[in-house]
């Protein structure tokens, strides 16, 4: 049993790498990613966990890092933005954004990235219907979501081909 | 790897009107962008505000002592210690009475809006702030509330600004041609009781957030932030501070999105400054949601009262006349510039002659109004649609034949307002007619006719006609006061030819989503024969190292215009030093210089060449081989201004050219109306964009979508209201409904391109949008309802209204409006 | 937004979420924190001490009965009950609607024990859980005891779970031969804040034999329809029959109005939903989410 504290030890992965610290126990996971491990690419759009900018994985799960204290993040295995390309090799969500102009001013980007990725790993060929869904936790206010739709749809094209 | 449509190789001097892909994408893909709460500062400090819960009260006293008291807070702030701290309340654009209003960083003696500020602390994290700012003690004394746009012009209002005397923020009647001759002699006249354009805001996702260090050591204010606007910014602070404009040093690199409401953030940014120095330190705030939907700025709120339409019997119509009540909220943020920035359309994209607008601005205990996407043009060309769409529904016109008969000609251009402001270029029918086969027009209209009632559904089509005017004259603040010392615009660019024979560009753009760098590099990349990946554009904006003028920032659709036109002129000044180099160097006539690929080379003799590199090498590290002549004047560093041509406006005529480039968009959509529960479903969705010459027609198409988006949340989902204490209903995501993906259609697009005559690259500004998809949703709406039913009336349609207006003819509500032939209206004049 | 100070543990066991909520006078149990955490984000509330029991490896299973019948875990989450083989078999409405619960992130979180125990009248799964004939199970230092899902909800907030007891299992009952669940919501916008929703439970054979009819976000808790279940029962099984029952709602609600909808407005959707939710239990209508 982790005993009762306003200040926790935890241990757990982020982006592979193992890692230990002491955090007050009232610490959202975003300012901890943010504010003590220094990774800003998790961005923060709203204060009720309704805009999926500060998206990440969590031990396989998508969750938004505002929605969730540091002490609960202990024993986990946290994937964030700054962990997804692999040796600055864009990944074909990435690439997709990219080439299907999916973003524009890119602050909800991070947090599109990994719940596309978090998609494209459970359904590798999703249709338009199934990608709405995925995407409805992440505002967009630049690009209507038009192209983001078709970065996924090429996402998951670019990533059967890679896979083939 | 699979290959990229935008891959397509681009011909080497010829990128303008390729979709090239984005220079910023890469950063931005992968977390490594730099946005203003990514910024840290040694020593910060965490600013949290203290706002207050009351619409309207006088603040008894303000006690920061139990704050102060928890260890780990720096310093505290209050109104009354801001006030003696200031030199001067902010500079107020309006002319008096409103002139009077004295507005602080900080609330002082009374609290306006729910949400004012009236403290703020620094604390050494953001949990602790917020700790400390909840042991600030306020005593409040409730006043009355006034929170109606048009009750508040009322002389009995409870009054905002005592020593203004009045809540009338600004007054003017816009007269132009002779409505009163259109109104007598028109077949018809359609009377429009009441229309209401709602409250609210693009939200961007990245709140408004700043790091501010007033440094004791050179006595310089550094303000990292995501101020869109930073010149006007420092223009507004700067005198209140008491400091002047070279110490005052704004930066940004990364914004996330701001749409106008970015440029509303100075009044924090000021009481940051005093904070900072008052505690020795910087101090960082970042902006939370419900702040920023409390206090950072929403859109102009409008209505129009006893419209009165002159129409023919041929369907042209000769002009209108309306009351408008603008409401501005509390305190005057950018306004009342909003009571002449709509005339910039005053008549729409229809030929209109007759315009009598008796247009007033009130203040109410509501939050400010800041420009918002579209800034008080889409208000008006809202107006201007419900009119079209209500005349053709009371008087059995087709809309689409209605519009084009009154729609600006494509041989009428350049075609000149009854206000002066001159229509570039355009063609409006042939978009219509592009728009309305891309929803397949004549298909639902057909469906529409066989679904019968008693199906539960309702089909309508809707059509919504605007302008985004581009290139604001800032002369016509003159028509609202006569002092102000502004006109004309323009931005600035910096180009240069780096150690190693890099091309540089530097910009005095704030660009937030709109691609400057990429578009900035196809211009310069043109000129200079250079594909755009070989043309580095900084990131951001950094007074210290960019150029700029009053107006630089980003903001009013005119980036296409003059920041690619500064990039230009910049970019075609570097070249002639360089040519003139390297004409010295090659032994050969600068004619005769060619710029290919990094490398100046000889017409006809391609061995006879020198690269970049050489020619950089020659006037920075070699210049004792250069002529002195040579040498002194050529700095292969290119600064650049384009300035539009503009004139300064009539301020009593109210008239002048108030705009540069009129791009439009003509969108068309198709709903299914849900009798039961008022849901309305977006079937098809067109929007035809025409912004003249397009540099990168895939960022265009982008802009498109977004305002497309932004304008279907507003026109079904979103909307800021209050209750009549004043208490805002929708502070956060969680009540304000923005719009998601599972709510937003598919969006066709088309274009076609006009250029402008005007414009250094025939380009149009665009991106604004001219808030079409309201029109066109409530035009929609309107096209499926019956003629008992009640007009479409305001701008704002979520189920319940849509539900109470299907059903509002068998109920018997009022319609708001009537159709009166003039014989009758003139015997009843005379009774 | 930033939390007030508060202290947080993990127990290993039930027995130890038990001890500590029961010790603790201000402790409260975080399964999904969806709206929990929200809640003290904005510092409507304040407590000593959140007992995570996300974890605990009692609360995370579903039970599947050779009959149909299911007991589900607590801090079973929505995406769970969405994607399970064993809830989709047995009870597919309950997947649907749970796989329409707000996004995809809620659903990789929030958990069916906190949606009831919040009681939020505008949640998701109260009205459901109350037309399927649920129960629910909650655990307390002096044993297990078993409330029906009818008796659970006590008004806004508030739940028949006491202080220093925990929800465990909300158990599900097979369907019965012939019938079926329907569910309907006008909601702000899609999978969003509701402005009303229905569950129904009608069995039927061409006739309608039985109806249950819950309607939620008209009261402060979901409550059956007894006029609307009263009309139903022996009537033909089509969507006249359904109209006309319907009708049997209306003055005696009193629903609160707000922002996104006003008193008037909600009653007349009541009606709606509740017409919609039949419909579909009785196959005249597809699934109904807004």
């Amino acid at each position: 049993m982790v005993e009762a504290g306003n200040v926790q030890a935890i241990e757990f992965t982020v982006n592979g790498e193992r890692r230990e610290a002491t955090v007050a126990s009232r610490q959202l996971l975003v300012h901890f990613l943010r504010d003590s491990l220094g990774m800003k690419g998790t961005h923060i759009g709203c204060d009720t966990g309704s805009c999926g900018a500060c998206s990440v994985i969590v031990d396989g799960r998508l969750v938004k890092s505002c929605m969730m204290l540091a002490p609960q993040a202990d024993g986990c295995e946290i994937e964030t933005i700054e962990g997804i390309a692999k040796d600055g090799e864009l990944t074909a969500v990435q690439r997709a954004f990219h080439e299907e102009h999916g973003l524009q001013c890119g602050y909800c980007t991070p947090g599109l990235v990994m719940a596309a990725t978090f998609l494209l790993r459970r359904n590798p060929q999703p249709s338009e219907d199934e990608i709405r869904r995925a995407v409805r936790g992440n505002i967009c206010r630049c690009t209507g979501y038009v192209n983001i739709i078709r970065s996924i749809e090429r996402a998951a094209r670019n990533g059967a081909e890679e896979a083939a | 790897m699979s290959t990229t449509p935008a891959d397509t190789a681009v011909e080497i001097g010829r990128s303008i009107g390729v979709s090239v892909p984005r220079r910023e994408d890469r950063r931005l893909l992968q977390g490594q962008g730099e946005f203003a709460d990514d910024v840290w500062m040694h020593r910060q400090g965490y600013a949290h505000f203290v706002r207050s819960p009351h619409a309207h009260a006088r603040i008894v006293s303000v006690d920061t002592r139990r704050a102060l008291a928890l260890d780990g807070v720096y310093a505290a702030l209050t109104g009354e210690e801001v006030k003696e701290l200031c030199e001067s309340p902010f500079f107020q654009i309006a002319p008096e009475p409103a002139a009077k209003i004295a507005e602080y960083p900080l609330a002082v003696d009374k609290v306006r809006y729910h949400g004012d500020a009236v403290a703020v602390v620094l604390a050494e994290t953001r949990e602790l702030a917020r700790d400390a700012a909840g042991l600030v003690d306020v005593e409040y004394e409730l006043l009355p509330v006034v929170v109606d746009g048009v009750a508040a012009a009322e002389a009995d209002a409870p009054l905002l600004h005592e020593q203004v005397g009045t809540n009338v923020a600004w007054h003017g009647v816009f007269d132009w041609g002779d409505v009163d001759w259109a109104l007598e002699n028109a077949d018809h006249v359609v009377e429009i009781d009441h229309l209401h354009f709602h409250r609210f805001s693009s939200t961007p996702l990245e709140c408004n957030a700043a790091v501010v260090h007033w440094d004791p050591g050179t006595d310089t204010v550094q303000v990292k932030s995501n101020n869109q606007m930073p010149m006007f910014a420092s223009m507004v602070i700067g005198p209140t501070l008491g400091v002047a404009s070279n110490r005052l040093l704004f930066a940004s690199q990364d914004i996330g999105g701001a749409f106008g409401n970015k440029i509303g953030s100075y009044p924090q940014i000021a009481a940051l400054a005093l904070l900072s120095r008052k505690a020795g330190r910087p101090a960082k705030w970042t902006e939370y949601r419900t702040e920023h939907m409390l206090s950072c700025g929403h859109g102009n709120e409008r209505t129009f009262l006893d419209t009165r339409v002159a129409v023919m019997k041929d369907g042209t119509i000769l002009g209108f006349k309306t009351r408008a009540f603008d409401d501005a909220g509390a305190y005057l943020h950018y306004e009342p510039l909003g009571a002449v920035i709509w005339s910039q359309v005053s008549c729409g994209c229809y030929r209109l002659k007759h315009l009598h607008v008796d247009y007033t601005e009130t203040l109410t205990n509501k939050c400010p109004t800041i420009p918002n996407r579209g800034y008080s043009r889409l208000q008006h060309l809202w107006l201007i649609e419900r009119i079209i769409d209500i005349v053709a529904h009371e008087l059995g016109f087709d809309p689409v034949e209605l519009r084009k008969r009154n729609y600006v000609q494509p041989d009428d251009y350049p075609y000149e307002t009854p206000n002066g402001c001159v229509y570039d270029s355009g063609d409006l029918p042939r978009s219509l007619d592009i728009a309305l086969e891309l929803i397949d027009h004549d298909k639902w209209r057909a469906r529409q006719r066989e679904l019968g009632r008693g199906s539960g559904k309702r089909i309508g089509i809707g059509i919504g006609s605007t302008l985004d005017s581009g290139t604001n004259n800032f002369g016509q603040a003159r028509i609202i006061n006569p002092e102000l010392p502004f006109s004309g615009n323009g931005e600035a660019a910096y180009v240069k030819l780096d150690l190693y024979g890099e091309v540089n560009v530097n910009l005095g753009t704030t660009p937030q989503g709109q691609s400057h760098e990429t578009t900035a590099a196809q211009v310069v990349g043109d000129v200079l024969g250079m594909g755009p990946e070989q043309v580095h554009v900084t990131a951001g904006f950094n007074q210290q190292q960019n150029t700029y003028v009053a107006f630089s920032g980003t903001y009013a659709s005119q980036f296409a215009v003059t920041g690619l036109g500064a990039a230009k002129g910049a970019a075609e000044k570097l070249r002639a030093e360089i040519i003139e180099v390297a004409a010295f160097a090659l032994e050969a006539d600068a004619e005769d210089i060619e710029l290919a690929d990094g490398m100046c080379s000889v017409r006809g003799d391609q061995e006879r060449a020198i690269p970049f590199i050489g020619v950089a090498n020659l006037i920075y590290a070699n210049n004792a081989a250069l002529p002195t002549e040579l040498r002194e004047r050529i700095s292969l560093n290119c600064r650049h201004v384009y300035v539009p041509p503009f004139e300064v406006p009539d301020p009593d005529k109210k008239r002048g050219n108030l705009t540069l480039t009129y791009a439009s968009q003509i969108h068309a959509c198709v709903v299914e109306i849900d009798e039961d529960t008022g849901h309305v479903e977006i079937l098809e969705y067109a929007a035809v964009d025409d912004c003249g010459k397009r540099i990168n027609p895939r960022i265009v198409e982008g802009q498109v979508h977004g305002a497309t988006a932004l304008g279907i949340g507003a026109a079904l989902y979103e909307s800021f209201e209050y209750d009549g204490d004043g208490q805002l209903q929708q502070a956060s995501f969680y009540d304000y409904h923005a719009i998601t993906a599972l709510d937003a259609p598919d969006i066709k697009t088309a274009d076609i391109e006009s250029p402008s005559p005007f414009t250094p690259n025939g380009a149009k500004g665009m991106g604004e949008g001219g808030g079409a998809p309201l029109h066109a949703i409530c035009s929609a709406i309107q096209d499926a309802l019956g003629d008992q039913d009640a007009i479409v009336s305001d701008s704002h349609n979520p189920w319940e209204r849509v539900w109470w207006l299907v059903h509002s003819g068998e109920r018997g509500e009022p319609r708001g409006v009537r159709v009166s032939a003039q014989a009758a209206a003139s015997a009843e004049g005379e009774s | 937004m930033l939390l007030e100070s508060v202290a947080y543990a993990r127990p290993d066991t039930v027995a130890e979420a038990l001890q500590l909520l029961a010790e603790n006078e201000d402790a409260a149990p975080l399964a999904g924190g969806q709206s929990l955490i929200n809640v003290l984000k904005h510092r409507v509330a304040s407590l000593e001490l959140l007992v995570d029991i996300s974890r605990l490896e009692e609360l995370r299973g579903i039970a599947a009965a050779p009959d149909g019948g299911l007991e589900i875990g607590a801090c079973v989450t929505y995406d769970e009950l969405d994607h399970s083989p064993e809830v989709r078999s047995a009870q597919p409405m309950l997947a649907d609607v749970a796989g329409h619960i707000e996004d995809q992130q809620i659903r990789d979180a929030g958990t069916i024990g906190g949606n009831c125990c919040l009681s939020d009248p505008t949640n998701n799964l109260p009205p459901l859980l109350v037309a399927l004939g649920a129960t629910m199970v909650i655990a307390s230092s002096g044993g297990p005891r078993e409330v029906a899902a009818s008796d659970f909800f006590h008004g806004y907030f508030a739940t028949a779970v006491g202080e220093g007891e925990l929800l465990t299992s909300v158990r599900v009952p097979p369907l019965a031969a012939g019938a079926s669940a329907g569910y309907s919501t006008v909601a702000v916008g899609a999978d969003s804040k509701a402005i009303a929703r229905a569950a129904a439970l009608v069995r039927a054979n061409g006739t309608i034999e039985e109806a249950r009819v819950v309607l939620a976000c008209v009261s402060p808790i979901p409550a059956r329809h007894a006029g609307m279940e009263e009309a139903l029962r022996g009537r033909a099984a089509e969507p006249a029959a359904v109209a006309a029952a319907a009708e049997r709602i209306g003055a005696d609600l009193e629903p609160l109005g707000d922002a996104h909808g006003s008193a008037e407005y909600r009653r007349a959707m009541a009606r709606v939903v509740a017409r919609r939710a039949v419909c579909q239990a009785i196959g005249n209508g597809g699934p109904q989410h807004g």
